[in-house]
């Protein structure tokens, strides 16, 4: 992987003055994203003249100056205790520490949590919402209330809330004891990892743990697997489009669980020949696949539709998931091929001299060999497809085939009613199974998807 | 590439593969007789099942093609031993053979034809009429021509006297259509190529609503529109695509160097908060954006109340819907920016800071001159690779204002926040574009020729190719 440096010996840096431009240039580019935000912040103001006062919203006159001092009066704050921190610091550990630097982390950490507050605020007040049978996303403020917060309706009230939002996405359900069985066996499992996640975290880290966590998995995998599998439209006996919410949560684990496995299947051998066989035609082949990345299926959405309504495939899960299916090899192969080649070469040489076929060394040293890259593969393809959009919405016409997101839509965007309460709940339990993936293997995805984004 | 010690031999069975370009092509023909034989044995099979139970499905050609081409791959490997490497790849190629290439093909193709609701290649069923036939089963009389003066203007012929033409019969149920060949025109008389031998009661008749090629129609159509949707359309798009990504990477790059920080306490807590964003399926939470960001009841205009800021039309305005449409895909965005500024910040080595710390820089110099100079690299590609993304990101355009408001002198479906895809997308699947089809294709086929030049240049520059030729 690493490039053989091609520079001689004898080339000695010799330091050139950069030219007057190219001195400028940073400047010039910092003028002009000013002055675009200057004429883009006139016209916005431009368009706001004239617009009366919305009486759904309470205005606080000239907010914005108590901000600002606020923020500074934090900041005198932390400007002290910064002083104090320094001195202590100092006389505790007699090193020198400069003033600038304390008061740098201090005032970081007001802007991280200033940022943190706007970015991570509106997901709470959808939570919250989640649990307020008032319609909470849309309804007026508390205006006599004599707190702020609630006088703005910043501050959802708690005392109302309940469980009403997430009823009505389970009315009508009819789960057997067995599903309900491996339901308490899936959570108990969850928590059981979420614990050795707490455990490990304090660094007893041992073998027996590892072990017990790998079995755990297993089962977790082998309850939900079953569950989505054998969970049916039959269950749903509801008449609305909410009570069916369930459903599209099944129906989009299963779309996106099919996929990632097709992505492991179709892209694994295709990525080892690739980095592995010499044969002429590989490095078209490569071309080709580099080639087919650049299109996504669904710019050719009509005729994925077409071809899907004529081979009787439209409204069904087999052709979604072959539409997606196209667009899954490509650049899989390509995560694949860098992983393989990254291999020591020497441990296939190995078992192929003692007698093993190329395909026995792959199933055998290879497989066993590229755990994380596979468990990466399948992820990103899992996540991908579960927050996929366009081709689900033209392939899948039936309530029963919705995947999570057109049944959320279609609680926002309903030809008669909009459900904001009941999209907040559909939407905090539709998040949920892609948010503890995301968080349970982050190191997988983070590495992979960062990496993968370098080499795209 | 070192000399083959002895020529390879053709014709003998031999495990090496010929040489170069001619090695290349023979495997691909060989492949493609495969996968055209595997066609080709689906298609007669399938037609065969249809005739014996007309139920059967019409993705039979699917599973009779996959089982025909396990059955060939044996016998090919016997003729041709060294084909085993292409068999590494052979489920990759044919996956992207009918599921890539064949739409790409197809779209090509409707974007030079007129195929769209009514031209769906369907019998027509609003213009229905009644008819007879003979005893001979040659001649079918039709009652009347609806909204036309004569049969060759109903069945819509090339030919004065119709012959090719298709007439479609029914029963008197009008269930199931039938086809049959025309040979001639007399009058309501149309004399048909081959007698109808099917066992109905021939009741009723109408044309069929062919797809035929119109050229380049489509095309001239998007040009000469092009004031009302391509130009504006298409400069928002790189208008968006482009200021998406520069606004994520600063706020990413800032929030990430910011992080990266040893001294700060706590770092981790904040990370796997502003992780949040990322980890919510971008399906779900845009969709929750256009709550918050409604005028009248949205969290976001309360908050700006709380500071006395007038109440912003977030997605009722062109323009502010422009802005949300940023906003909403910064959130979106900033973790992934953040992230990567993280993991190419672990990289640079420390001791470049000791070095200039020693030589006497702050911190604000050291950030400019080794930081940001060395995530460039690593930058470059990632900038590159979400502008290709952006350029085609239905997804929160179409979650968050469905291309929406209106904009005057626009057309119904490219409106104020339209990109290229979701021009495409309406004029193909929403109400305003009337299902043409064509038309939607012949869009697809522009943005194709835009992404690839996109991603030409982002490979170019990630050094795809080098990789590649390696």
């Amino acid at each position: 992987m690493t490039a053989i440096p091609t520079q001689d010996a004898a080339e000695v840096y010799v330091h050139r003055e950069p030219s007057l431009l190219r001195k400028a240039l940073p400047w010039l580019v910092v003028a002009a994203l000013v002055l675009a935000v200057g004429v883009l912040a006139f016209y916005l103001n431009k368009s706001m003249e004239g617009r009366q006062k919305s009486f759904t919203i309470y205005f606080v006159e000239r907010g914005w100056v108590r901000f600002l001092l606020f923020l500074l009066a934090a900041s005198g704050v932390l400007a002290l205790t910064s002083l104090l921190g320094q001195r202590i610091g100092m006389a505790r550990t007699g090193r020198k520490i400069t003033y600038s630097a304390v008061l740098g982390v201090q005032l970081t950490h007001l802007f991280l949590m200033l940022v943190v507050l706007v970015a991570i605020y509106p997901l709470f007040y959808v939570l919250i919402a989640a649990f307020d049978p008032r319609n909470s996303l849309f309804a007026f403020p508390d205006f006599s209330n004599p707190n702020i917060l609630y006088k703005t309706g910043l501050l959802p009230r708690l005392e109302v809330l309940s469980y009403e939002n997430f009823q009505k996405l389970f009315e009508g359900v009819a789960i057997p004891l067995w599903q309900l069985a491996l339901a308490g066996i899936s959570g108990a499992a969850l928590t059981a990892l979420g614990i050795m996640a707490i455990i490990g975290r304090t660094g007893r880290e041992s073998e027996g743990l590892n072990q017990t966590r790998t079995w755990i998995l297993r089962i977790l995998m082998v309850a939900v697997a079953v569950l989505v599998v054998f969970m049916g439209p039959a269950q749903f006996s509801g008449s609305t489009n909410e009570s069916k919410f369930l459903l599209s949560v099944r129906n989009t684990l299963l779309v996106s669980g099919i996929t990632g496995i097709l992505a492991i299947l179709l892209s694994t051998t295709a990525g080892y020949a690739i980095a592995r066989l010499r044969f002429p035609g590989r490095f078209q082949t490569l071309l080709f696949f580099i080639f087919i990345q650049m299109f996504p299926v669904f710019l050719a959405l009509v005729a994925v539709y077409t071809l899907m309504v004529l081979l009787g495939l439209s409204n069904t899960f087999t052709g979604l998931i072959l539409a997606y299916s196209g667009g899954a090899i490509a650049f899989n192969t390509w995560i694949f091929k860098g992983y393989v080649e990254s291999l020591p070469e020497s441990l296939e040489e190995a078992a192929m001299v003692d007698g093993a076929t190329r395909w026995q060394t792959f199933i055998k040293v290879v497989i066993p060999l590229s755990g994380g890259i596979l468990v990466f593969i399948f992820l990103n393809q899992f996540i991908g497809t579960y927050a996929e959009f366009i081709l689900a919405n033209i392939l899948l016409t039936g309530v029963e085939k919705w995947t999570v997101g057109i049944m959320l839509l279609s609680f926002t965007q309903g030809q008669f009613s909009t459900k904001w309460g009941v999209f907040a709940a559909a939407a905090t339990l539709g998040a949920l199974p892609i948010v503890a993936l995301f968080y349970g293997f982050q190191g997988y995805f983070v590495g992979g998807t960062v990496s993968g984004g370098v080499k795209e | 590439m070192t000399a083959i010690p002895h020529p390879p031999r053709f014709g003998a069975r031999s495990n090496v593969p010929p040489e170069g370009t001619r090695g290349v092509l023979i495997a691909v023909l060989i492949l493609a007789v495969m996968l055209g034989g595997a066609v080709l044995i689906g298609w007669l099979l399938s037609g065969l099942t249809a005739r014996v139970y007309p139920e059967a499905p019409p993705y039979m050609i699917l599973i009779y093609g996959v089982a025909a081409l396990l059955l060939m791959l044996p016998v090919v490997l016997r003729l041709f031993p060294w084909m085993v490497s292409w068999y590494y790849l052979f489920p990759a190629l044919v996956f992207l053979a009918a599921f890539t290439i064949l739409p790409i093909v197809l779209t090509v193709n409707y974007a030079f034809t007129n195929y769209n609701a009514v031209n769906s290649g369907n019998p027509d069923s609003a213009l229905r009429t009644t008819a007879t036939i003979s005893a001979d089963k040659r001649v079918v009389t039709l009652g009347e021509t609806p909204q036309s003066d004569s049969v060759q203007q109903y069945l819509r012929c090339e030919t004065p006297n119709c012959t090719g033409a298709t007439l479609v019969l029914f029963d008197d149920q009008a269930s199931v259509p039938y086809k049959a060949r025309i040979a001639s025109v007399d009058g309501l008389q149309i004399t048909l190529a081959a007698p109808f031998t099917t066992d109905i009661e021939v009741a009723r008749a109408t044309r069929l609503n062919a797809i035929s090629y119109i050229g380049l129609a489509n095309f001239r159509e998007i040009f000469a529109k092009a004031s009302r949707a391509l130009v504006p359309v298409f400069i928002w798009t790189v208008v968006f695509a482009f200021s998406t990504v520069t606004i994520n990477a600063i706020a990413g790059l800032v929030l990430g160097i910011l992080l990266y920080n040893k001294n700060l306490k706590g770092r981790n807590v904040y990370r796997t908060l502003l992780f949040l964003p990322w980890a919510i399926p971008a399906v779900i939470s845009v969709q929750m954006w256009v709550a918050l960001l409604n005028q009248q009841f949205g969290i976001v205009n309360k908050g700006l109340g709380l500071l006395g800021l007038a109440a912003v039309p977030w997605l009722n305005d062109p323009l502010w819907a422009k802005v949300s449409v940023l906003v909403v895909n910064l959130w979106l965005g900033f973790p992934y920016m953040m992230t990567a500024t993280i993991s190419a910040l672990s990289t640079i080595n420390e001791d470049l800071y000791e070095a200039a710390s020693i030589d006497g820089a702050s911190r604000l110099q050291q950030i400019s001159n080794i930081t940001l100079p060395l995530l460039k690299n690593s930058f470059t590609p990632i900038l590159l690779s979400g502008f290709a993304f952006n350029f085609n990101n239905f997804g929160i355009i179409y979650l968050l204002t469905q291309g929406g408001p209106d904009q005057q002198g626009r057309e119904a479906t490219a409106r104020s926040t339209d990109i290229l895809l979701s021009w495409g997308y309406n004029t193909a699947f929403s109400s305003s574009g009337q299902s043409n089809y064509s038309l939607a294709s012949a869009i697809a086929l522009i943005i194709f020729f835009l992404t690839l030049a996109i991603s030409l240049v982002n490979f170019k520059a990630a050094g795809v190719f080098e990789e590649a030729r390696k």
